[in-house]
């Protein structure tokens, strides 16, 4: 067993890195509002869910692809990865907006504590997996394949996957973007400056609800991006990802330190790798146990995370 | 809005000790004939009313009393409930047909199975902020399903088949299709756990989780336990999910992990919230209509789980105390005072 | 004035950088009031909350009836005789003003869950003896009008004087009063020095926090003043006001003699 992991060290390595960049973008949903709100957004899960549809509807009925149609290439191929990337990042930021404003301002405004914000972000995941659930009649839908999953190359024995590269590169650019954004741009500071200390910010005449809208769509976005690299890898979808994905990422954030983004580059990058390695040993039906365990230790020996704020902190 | 609650509140208060126990008596003779309504307004189209009385109906009763000790009296937000239900189902689905007990002996097994789950999960758990504990325990719901559904000894996911029913009582016979037989049985059952709540409810027990609810915090510094009454809270709402699946298992003679997913957590929620966090005669109402109406309504029937997801966001937003909020009255102030 | 009831030795408390209290040593007296004045941020409620529990100190030794209570849990620090009011007020708002103060007394019950489960005769006893208990000391408070009131509803003067008697519903030897005229106006600032004494005379120890400086001083057996974390005068009322330190400390400062 530990020589055939060892065997196929370099090509889970590889596998698990780019799973480890989904959970980072799907982190990012979580760690960004709770950085700005303290608050879980508990219906993250559900947004990236719907984003691996908007994914599967540009390939499959905008460009009418179907499970035997040719593979496509060259400069159309870039425009359907393209144009499926934005379409799904678009679909899951302003679902994530419309969710603030639904379920979270006006519990916000109320100043109705932990429990209610939660409750109703529960109801909505639940409004969202159970209206996709009633439209797909309950069964799992395929992405049919727009490019060939080809192997570029070749790193120590691992063949090198071209999603698998696609993946990681564009997560490493969206990710850069999004570091620009938040300390470069007025509103990147702004988002900084509510998360640090929002009655001060309020004071220095920043627009707190402007500030939350804004963190919600870029939260969205990058979730939505994880949607399509989703499809890109699996090429297929259901109702019912958003939970375990999201669970997986949720525990990705904590584990970096949540309302930190390096927290959720580390965490994501660490739980992808570590969740590939132990389904190598235990098999793929534990998977969920692991990522649970992990999260029950973590938050149990280190609350912090490896780069978070205290979470037991009290108030006297 | 007019508040129901202070209503029933104020008639129940004015009343002395034989109108009390007559207005008791009535509300427990109504509950109990409700299996004869079938021919009614109340029967249900979709699936045989006298069992859907038992299930879903008393059972989310039940399930929503046990978790409102755990949210609603101390503010925990539980979201593995099910978890409980489960390990009292499958407690019963393992000595029911692996040994010669029978359910009624069971019963106190299973009830003690979830208490002592509740322990192990709550001991670590209780000691993290809200929102965490939120995700631990949906967490622990998930962990109890997957080893269910992977472990050979509960037989993966075809589940357990052929659990037996309970033996008759007083010869009473409880067979497959004695639908008003369990539901007045569960209804025995949702007596005995209302009974306790209100017991702790209005002593030394409530007043701590009633504190530890509002300001934890300021609990502890009062000298409050919180710790071991969070632990306490979690503990009694276990054993009534406990009690709750034992019966379940008995009563469907077959159980598999598809049985206790998450949505079970979030249904028994959803009675909890709408009904009024906290007031125990809110929850039963939640869990009535919640549990009764999918069945009634044709439409709601496929689109169950959606209606109860708005229930929860509409709920939240513009009723947060639910359908009859907790206690929110008080004494007048006695007109001539002197301290 | 006899033996020290609570003593705090070179006890400092820092958080990361920020030193909150830098080597404060002071003694409570048995049955005295001892006032504890300062400026904003001079570390007054820290002082609170370290004896209280809330905080671990960094170094230094808290001793309540000559024992060590490093380590020991918030609500056991209560439960042995120590209680405190909070200066944002912290009542829990949807209970009655008799449900405050008895889910203090009830700290001290023997019946525990099971018997109240079932109504042993014990938990019945003690029900009723905490409920006269509690009125007893709203009354004591001088407010035993509002006794099923809820405490959101309450007067905002009547919510400060019920955390007085929820603090006392623990049955503590020694209290800590953290601002408890805060916001009130002159004459009822006259009417809590007066439940103040009446405390003391009740046999309990009190050390109060308090901004207002007529009062302290009226009020109190001895006073301790502290700046940025320091203690710079110990003595009764009539000497600090004199103290030069003290008086540096004030100048300057913009002191809300409210």
């Amino acid at each position: 067993m530990i020589g055939n992991f060892l065997d196929q060290f370099w090509s889970l390595t590889f596998g698990g890195l780019s799973l480890g960049f989904i959970y980072i973008l799907i982190a990012l949903g979580y760690t960004m509002v709770y950085g700005v709100l303290r608050m879980i957004n508990f219906a993250n899960s559900e947004v990236f869910m719907v984003a691996t549809f908007a994914t599967i509807i540009i390939v499959r009925d905008v460009y009418k692809f179907t499970q035997t149609s040719e593979y496509a290439t060259g400069f159309q191929l870039w425009l359907i990865l393209g144009t499926a990337l934005l379409a799904s990042m678009a679909v899951a930021g302003i679902l994530s907006v419309l969710i603030e404003l639904i379920a979270y301002r006006r519990l916000r405004r109320m100043n109705s504590g932990v429990l209610a914000p939660l409750i109703s972000a529960i109801g909505v995941s639940m409004v969202l997996a159970e209206t996709m659930r009633i439209l797909t009649d309950s069964r799992p839908v395929a992405s049919p394949r727009a490019m060939e999953k080809k192997f570029i190359g070749k790193f120590f024995d691992a063949d090198i996957r071209l999603d698998n590269t696609i993946i990681i590169v564009a997560a490493i650019i969206l990710l850069l973007l999004l570091l620009t954004f938040v300390n470069k741009t007025r509103l990147g500071k702004a988002i900084r400056a509510v998360s640090m200390n929002p009655n001060a910010s309020k004071l220095m005449g920043i627009n707190i609800d402007g500030v939350v809208s804004i963190t919600f769509l870029v939260g969205g976005l990058m979730t939505g991006a994880a949607g399509f690299f989703y499809v890109l890898k699996y090429e297929n979808s259901s109702f019912s990802i958003g939970f375990e994905l999201g669970i997986a990422a949720f525990t990705a954030a904590i584990l970096g330190g949540i309302g930190n983004i390096k927290g959720a580059f580390y965490g994501g990058l660490s739980l992808g790798l570590l969740e590939t390695y132990a389904s190598f040993f235990l098999g793929t039906q534990w998977k969920a146990v692991t990522v649970f365990t992990i999260l029950v230790v973590v938050l149990y020996t280190k609350p912090n995370g490896l780069f978070g704020e205290a979470l037991t902190q009290t108030r006297a | 809005m007019i508040n129901l609650r202070d209503k029933g509140a104020e008639i129940w208060e004015k009343a002395n000790r034989p109108q009390r126990v007559i207005m008791a008596i009535c509300f427990i003779a109504m509950a109990a004939s409700l299996p004869f309504m079938g021919g009614t307004i109340l029967n249900t189209p979709i699936a045989d009313y006298e069992s859907v009385l038992v299930f879903p109906v008393a059972m989310f009763v039940l399930m929503a009393i046990g978790l409102n000790i755990v949210i609603g009296k101390s503010g925990l937000l539980d979201l593995g409930y099910v978890a409980f239900f489960a390990i009292g189902a499958y407690t019963m689905g393992l000595l029911g047909t692996r040994t010669s007990l029978n359910t009624w002996e069971i019963l106190p097994i299973g009830i003690a199975m979830a208490m002592f789950s509740g322990i192990i999960l709550g001991v670590p758990a209780l000691k993290l902020r809200g929102d965490y504990l939120a995700i631990i325990t949906l967490g622990f719901g998930e962990i109890v399903r997957i080893v269910a559904l992977n472990l050979g000894t509960l037989g993966r996911s075809e589940g357990i088949l052929g659990i037996p029913t309970p033996p008759p009582v007083f010869g009473i016979e409880f067979t497959f299709d004695s639908h008003r037989i369990y539901y007045w049985t569960l209804l025995i059952i949702i007596l005995l756990a209302i009974w306790m709540v209100r017991r702790l409810s209005v002593r030394r027990a409530g007043r701590a989780w009633e504190s530890i609810r509002q300001d934890e915090d300021a609990a502890e510094l009062m000298g409050v336990p919180t710790f071991k009454y969070k632990v306490w809270a979690f503990v009694l709402g276990a054993s009534v999910g406990g009690a709750a699946g034992v019966f379940y298992a008995s009563k469907t003679l077959f159980i598999a992990p598809d049985n206790f997913t998450l949505q079970i957590s979030i249904l028994i929620l959803a009675c909890v919230v709408f009904g009024g966090m906290g007031n125990i005669w809110g929850v039963i109402a939640g869990a009535v209509i919640l549990g009764y109406l999918p069945d009634r309504i044709r439409f709601l029937s496929d689109a169950r789980l959606l209606v109860f997801g708005l229930v929860l966001v509409i709920m939240m937003n513009l009723r947060p105390d639910g359908l009859l909020p907790r206690k929110k009255r008080e004494k007048a102030l006695p007109s001539k005072e002197k301290s | 004035m006899s033996s020290p009831i609570l003593s705090l030795k070179n006890v400092t408390m820092r958080f990361g950088g920020v030193t909150a209290l830098s080597d404060v040593t002071f003694d409570v007296k048995e049955k005295e009031i001892l006032g504890l004045i300062g400026p904003n941020g001079a570390g007054k409620t820290t002082i609170f909350n370290v004896i209280t529990g809330v905080y671990q100190i960094t170094s230094g030794v808290i001793e309540f009836q000559g024992k060590s209570l490093k380590g020991i849990k918030r609500y056991k620090i209560t439960r042995g005789g120590i209680a405190r009011t909070f200066q944002n007020i912290r009542l829990w708002g949807d209970m009655t003003a008799l449900e405050n103060v008895m889910t203090a007394t009830d700290t001290h019950k023997r019946s525990g869950l099971v018997g109240g489960l079932f109504g042993s005769p014990v938990s019945r006893r003690e029900e009723r003896r905490d409920k006269k208990r509690a009125q007893e000391l709203l009354d004591f408070i001088g407010i035993g009008e509002y006794a099923d009131r809820l405490a959101k509803n309450l007067p905002y003067g009547v919510q400060r004087r019920l955390e007085i008697a929820r603090a006392l519903g623990t049955e503590p030897k020694l209290i800590l009063l953290d601002e408890p005229a805060a916001g009130f106006n002159p004459a009822e600032k006259v009417e809590l020095a007066k439940v103040i004494r009446k405390i003391r005379d009740a046999g309990y120890t009190v050390l109060l926090i308090e901004h207002d400086m007529s009062l302290v001083m009226k009020v109190s057996d001895r006073v301790v003043v502290l700046d940025f974390g320091q203690k710079i005068a110990d003595d009764v009322p009539i000497k600090v006001q004199d103290d030069p330190r003290v008086i540096e400390a004030y100048l300057g400062v913009p002191e809300d003699a409210s």
